[in-house]
């Protein structure tokens, strides 16, 4: 698997240029306290808890955000709405990304964010282990899969996992 | 109210992996000696005002502008920084812009410089202060470092691009081929340009797809390099560019459109960009450019463009997106040629940020490229002649766009 990392080299025309003193240095980056208003995520996360997803609407321009939001950027007005959220989704877009895991071995993770049915924007999610990166496509049916013991929080659903659909000759499947 | 803005010259520093031979301000004077060149009758005590600008701790030191002022011959004049993030050098351009077009008295000629120097410091520091905080909320909300880290991984610009790769693929049903045609025009023309960093005359479409990815769908052979470098421009009133050069290149429109953050979204709510290759921004930035320049059919209009697409995906988006091409009909203009230095509508014959990607000048070297092509100055100059031209920005908190619409004839819209 680490043929994947192994950069395979493009040659360039290149220009040596000399070179002249420098100067060594560190920079310590301090920590920081980032200010955050998370008022509006209490009763979506007691929602997570009962296993229940449940999303805020703008009264302005009826838009569903989940997670839910604290404004909405084009009404310039806050969210107030609570309404509920199926636990059913499709794939938004993926990515696969390399990366090593703890033993140095490069392995594929994708990466996706999933639109959930009945709402406007997308979040980042995870689909079940075993299923094939490769067969992952735009628009693909996903449900919820939920923790035994939920916290409230966002991991409560621990995967996606895939729902068989009958609809192959549509043209969400892979090309 | 308000002047007419002509651009009387750009210059570039030579671009590199490590520029070991100089620091910051080294380069960027190199960048400006270059730029005043090209006009003989200035000197650097004509220059009213300056305007600077590049990413924020990329090199490892803030306020750069302060002790680079005697590099730039900025001293006892108005000078101020602009840094919006990957679009810093299209917003330092139009920062120019408006110095000029304000109409101080006193301010008539206004050199514009972005620079980076990405081997002085470590990018991704830089980088990763732009998301921690976003990062830090989604972990309060139960998300694990582990999935987060992921969710960014292959630095921060490659991630936001990946998704847009694969959701444009999906669309346009085009192949990895489709991608590696456009790298493959790219490095040619960049092996054509003085300054450009990535120079590969002899490079192949199976060279680039052999190898290995970074972040599926976008392969090494694909990415943009990281390079130093830095490029200056001159602005100034209609009447003193008359004087300063002979072909001076008119600014007829510009726009810098704020669209919703991809992925991560405000206090991690997620984005309302479902579709990640939609770019209303660009739509939205090219309808207010060429509403201000007078253009109602930029396909037949505009002659050359330069966009900015550090991946191979988002130069196909970018000139379907600015209402240069049919939608989804990009990649097909690509395989036959329209796009290329002969082409009809030739498309970053500087080689673009794909072979050149100093961060914090990329976004302004695509509007000079555009301008020297109209001066006929390019290093790469084009056979047919460039009446007007488009050079855009991509970046800001991965969707604001920049576009400067320039044209060899005044838009009489001041008057």
């Amino acid at each position: 698997m680490s043929k994947i990392t192994q950069r395979k080299h493009l040659d360039y025309v290149k220009k040596e240029y000399p070179k002249t003193r420098t100067m060594p240095a560190n920079w310590y980056l301090s920590s920081y306290k980032y200010k955050f208003n998370i008022t509006h995520l209490k009763p979506f996360m007691d929602k997570l808890k009962e296993k229940k997803l449940v999303a805020n609407q703008c009264s302005g321009c009826n838009r569903v955000f989940f997670p839910p939001r604290l404004v909405c950027g084009q009404c310039f007005v806050v969210p107030d709405k609570w309404v509920d959220i199926r636990d059913t989704a499709s794939v938004a877009t993926y990515a696969i990304a390399f990366l090593k895991d703890e033993n140095g071995v490069v392995q594929e993770r994708p990466m996706v964010l999933v639109h959930h049915d009945g709402a406007d924007t997308c979040s980042i999610a995870e689909l079940r282990e075993d299923i094939e990166v490769k067969d992952t496509y735009v628009g693909m049916p996903i449900k919820a899969h939920w923790k035994e013991e939920t916290s409230g929080g966002l991991m409560d659903i621990e995967y996606y996992e895939l729902i068989e659909d009958k609809a192959k000759d549509l043209k969400t499947e892979k090309k | 109210m308000g002047r007419q803005v002509a651009i009387v010259s750009a210059g570039f520093s030579e671009h590199a992996s490590k520029r070991s031979d100089v620091n910051m301000g080294e380069l960027v004077s190199e960048a400006i000696e270059d730029c005043l060149k090209k006009v003989p009758s200035l000197e650097i005590n004509d220059i009213d005002a300056y305007v600077n600008g590049n990413m924020p701790a990329f090199e490892g030191s803030n306020i750069p502008e302060l002790w680079m002022t005697d590099w730039m011959g900025a001293r006892n004049k108005p000078l101020i920084r602009i840094t919006t993030g990957g679009t810093t050098g299209g917003s330092v351009a139009i920062a120019g812009y408006y110095t000029v077009t304000a109409g101080l008295p006193g301010v008539e000629t206004v050199l514009a410089i972005a620079f980076e120097q990405q081997s002085q410091g470590d990018t991704s520091v830089g980088l990763a202060s732009v998301a921690y905080g976003e990062i830090s909320i989604l972990n309060s909300m139960g998300a694990t470092y582990d999935h987060l880290t992921r969710l960014l991984s292959g630095g921060a610009a490659i991630g936001a691009a990946a998704y847009q790769a694969t959701t444009y693929m999906n669309k346009t049903n085009i192949t990895e081929e489709d991608l590696a045609r456009v790298v493959v025009q790219n490095r040619h023309n960049a092996a054509k340009t003085w300054w450009a960093h990535l120079k590969m005359p002899d490079l192949t479409i199976e060279q680039v797809l052999d190898t290995p990815y970074i972040q599926y769908p976008l392969r090494y052979g694909m990415v943009c390099p990281a390079s130093d470098g830095a490029c200056a421009m001159l602005f100034t009133t209609e009447e003193k560019a008359k004087d300063l050069c002979d072909i001076p290149v008119y600014v007829n429109g510009v726009a810098s459109v704020a669209n919703e953050s991809a992925i991560l979204g405000y206090d991690g709510s997620g984005s309302a960009q479902i579709d990640p290759s939609m770019q209303l921004g660009a739509i939205r930035s090219s309808e207010l450019a060429y509403s201000q320049a007078g253009i109602s059919f930029p396909r037949k209009e505009i002659d050359y463009v330069e966009v900015y697409s550090p991946f191979p995906n988002q130069e196909l988006m970018w000139v379907e997106k600015l209402g240069l091409f049919e939608e989804a009909t990009a990649p097909e203009m690509y395989k036959t040629g329209v796009t290329a230095v002969n082409g009809e509508l030739p498309v970053n014959c500087s080689g673009g940020v794909n072979s050149t990607n100093a961060i914090g000048a990329s976004a302004m070297e695509r509007p000079a490229e555009a301008a020297l092509q109209i001066m006929g100055k390019a290093s790469n100059q084009v056979p047919k002649t460039v009446h007007a031209s488009i050079g855009s920005g991509w970046g800001g908190s991965l969707n604001l766009i920049t576009l400067m619409v320039m044209a060899d004839e005044p838009q009489r819209k001041w008057r």
